[in-house]
């Protein structure tokens, strides 16, 4: 019998380069494709297929590759963790680029396609319950053109599922990282002593260990059944006991002056986000670890509060934080 | 849970490579109460902006009165045991709260309080809690579900989530009661909490009948409870539900207190209240797909809110007067 390959895109995001060097462990690394504009490490043996998902008849290029690579499972991580100003190019990478990418594993006769999301697509809303589970509709407001790719993508995605029943499509809906080696726009705000924090409110909020993002990715990579998953930690944790164990000093800010004045700063090119971002401060969006407990048998070993103090000790190591206590 | 109730002291930056000071620091922090925490912040703020110091000193006074883990909806044992002293003189001093028939209430396993709703602010809610706290034979913790109007509103939401409410939905209160928890609900909702003063202790619709799905499809047996004395604590006269709306409220009431006298307006008159229980009504002979029998969940609805009717009015005809029962 041929060897048949897994495929990994994105693989200079944070998520997809360690899940190609984990895949890279446990199985030959000629088994494994690395397929993006940026090269592999060298020292994990991958093979290497070089391809811009923006480009023009890039689904007919990838159609090819994945046809003489034998790709048997396509593992897709090529989306952008922070929101970017030129959001046409992220558009074009993540909802047109996701929607080719589909196309073309279709027509491979790609057996299973691993797509990663984030539970960011549920929306950060008044009215959701303490935990959202997979078949919540999702709501994020139409304002943030970084999470409606993340949706479309999603869309995408539950199309050709559908479409393709012989095709297996399994969603992955992380929660936000957070840990070491993680820098996002969200783990910013934790590099500064004086924090503007919302006034009135206090989410709980949930935030992933990225050891426990790779082993749920790998999981779904090795055994896992087709369909959407959350991928939480074990635990959430309220947003103001996240800063005050930071030892941060807060600055309490009115709901209508923040909107605005991030939307100012974005404008300004001075903000790592805009305005309506401030919903995910105001609002719950935990997502239920449940289904992926089950059906992927993965259980976090790491709480929220865990990923923030494994953050903190790698970012800030000599800086006045509380230090996690041990539990019994 | 004692571990990680403790107050750690923070590292200061002046001591942070001098090891020897830790175990002396340590010792100084355990003893640390809220009042010190707070001393120790005026003192920082006083000292000078060094924000680090600031930082430490404000993170310390936040942990003085709040629990570093919280469970998965919010709740936080030790901002309870912070407020709880405050809630038991509103129990025994303000209200005099009279509990009777709280044995009814299950030692353990799920249960659903369903009780009558007044009041304009919940404190009927805090006071079924503490009653099922103090006056249970098992001092049950008991999980209420809050209105969207309280839940959803700035400053109050992170208050009632703190103190172990939870929005009010049915995947909340199944979760819940999956748990094995004493939820508390009260089917009247805005209606009952918000009823103007000539309608006190007629007892609103209960709702679309969610409660009674809730209890079908996990099996808990309802607890119906009667509160008396909520009513008069607020009396709503009139409202104004122009005045609510950019709040998010569905109104604002105009009571003798409020807004005449401001901020002093919030504070409820001192009437005597008492809380009945009765038996439960077991729920699990129906079979989780009674909650898909629209006639049974109506029926079933109806005898819990004439229950709770019946009890309110049997403890009217007794009361000889709003302020001493």
């Amino acid at each position: 019998m041929t060897l048949r390959r897994t495929a990994v895109t994105g693989i200079a995001s944070l998520l997809g380069s360690r899940v190609l060097r984990r895949l890279a462990e446990i199985r030959p690394p000629e088994s494994l494709v690395a397929i993006d504009v940026a090269e592999p490490p060298s020292a994990l043996r991958v093979r290497h297929r070089r391809l811009d998902f923006t480009e023009p008849a890039s689904d007919q290029r990838l159609l090819e590759l994945l046809r003489e690579e034998d790709v048997e499972t396509l593992v897709h991580a090529a989306f952008f963790t922070n929101p970017r100003r030129d959001s046409g190019y992220a558009h074009e990478l993540e909802s047109i680029g996701t929607l080719n990418l589909l196309a073309a594993a279709a027509a491979a006769g790609v057996q299973r396609v691993i797509l990663r999301s984030f539970t960011a697509v549920y929306g950060a809303r008044g009215h959701n319950p303490n935990f959202l589970t997979e078949e919540h509709p999702l709501q994020p407001s139409p304002a943030l053109a970084w999470v409606r790719d993340k949706l479309e993508a999603e869309q995408h995605a539950a199309a050709f599922a559908r479409r393709y029943p012989e095709m297996s499509v399994t969603v992955l809906r992380f929660a936000p990282l957070f840990g070491p080696g993680v820098h996002t726009f969200y783990t910013r705000v934790f590099d500064h002593r004086v924090v503007p924090l919302l006034m009135g409110y206090d989410p709980l909020v949930q935030l992933l260990h990225p050891e426990d993002a790779v082993t749920a990715f790998v999981a779904a990579i090795e055994q896992g059944p087709g369909g959407v998953f959350n991928v939480v930690p074990s635990r959430p944790i309220p947003l103001l006991t996240a800063y005050h164990l930071a030892a941060k000093v807060p600055v309490f800010v009115p709901h209508p002056l923040a909107y605005a004045g991030a939307d100012v700063l974005w404008a300004a090119g001075l903000g790592a986000a805009p305005g309506a971002f401030v919903d995910y401060v105001r609002y719950l969006f935990v997502a239920d670890g449940e289904k992926a407990r089950q059906r992927l048998g993965f259980t976090p070993r790491h709480s929220s509060r865990d990923a923030l103090t494994a953050y903190l000790r790698y970012r800030h190591p000599h800086s006045a934080w509380r230090p996690a206590e041990a539990t019994s | 849970m004692r571990g990680s109730a403790r107050v750690v002291p923070l590292e200061p930056r002046a001591r942070r490579h001098a090891e020897t000071a830790e175990p002396e620091d340590n010792a100084r922090g355990a003893r640390d109460g809220f009042l010190v925490a707070l001393a120790r912040l005026v003192e920082a703020g006083g000292a000078g902006l060094d924000w680090a110091r600031l930082a430490e000193a404000w993170s310390a006074f936040y942990f003085a009165w709040h629990s570093e883990e919280v469970d998965e909806f919010g709740y936080d044992p030790k901002f309870m045991r912070t407020i709880l002293p405050f809630f038991e003189f509103l129990y025994t001093m303000w209200w005099r709260v009279e509990t009777s028939g709280v044995e009814h209430v299950p030692d353990q396993g799920p249960a659903l309080l369903v009780a009558n709703h007044s009041g304009v602010l919940p404190w009927d809610g805090v006071m079924i809690n503490l009653a099922v706290r103090h006056e249970h034979p098992a001092r049950r913790e008991c999980r209420m579900l809050a209105l969207d109007m309280f839940a959803l509103l700035p400053f109050l939401a992170p208050l009632l989530a703190q103190s172990g409410a939870v929005r009010a939905n049915q995947e909340n209160g199944e979760r819940l009661l999956r748990k094995g928890e004493l939820v508390g609900v009260f089917p009247e909702g805005v209606k009952g909490v918000g009823k103007p003063f000539k309608e006190r202790y007629r007892l609103a619709r209960f709702g679309r009948g969610g409660f009674v799905r809730l209890a079908l499809r996990t099996g808990s047996p309802i607890v119906p409870c009667a509160v008396v004395g909520a009513e008069e604590i607020h009396p709503k006269i009139a409202s104004m539900d122009w005045a609510g709306r950019p709040l998010g409220l569905p109104y604002l009431p105009i009571t003798p207190t409020f807004p005449l006298l401001g901020p002093l307006g919030v504070i409820p008159l001192p009437t005597k209240w008492s809380i009945d229980f009765a038996d439960p009504i077991p729920m699990d002979a129906y079979g989780p797909q009674g909650a898909e029998d629209p006639i049974l969940v109506n029926r079933l609805s109806e005898q819990v809110r004439s229950t709770v009717q019946h009890m309110v009015d049997s403890r009217l005809a007794r009361r000889r007067s709003v302020w001493f029962g």
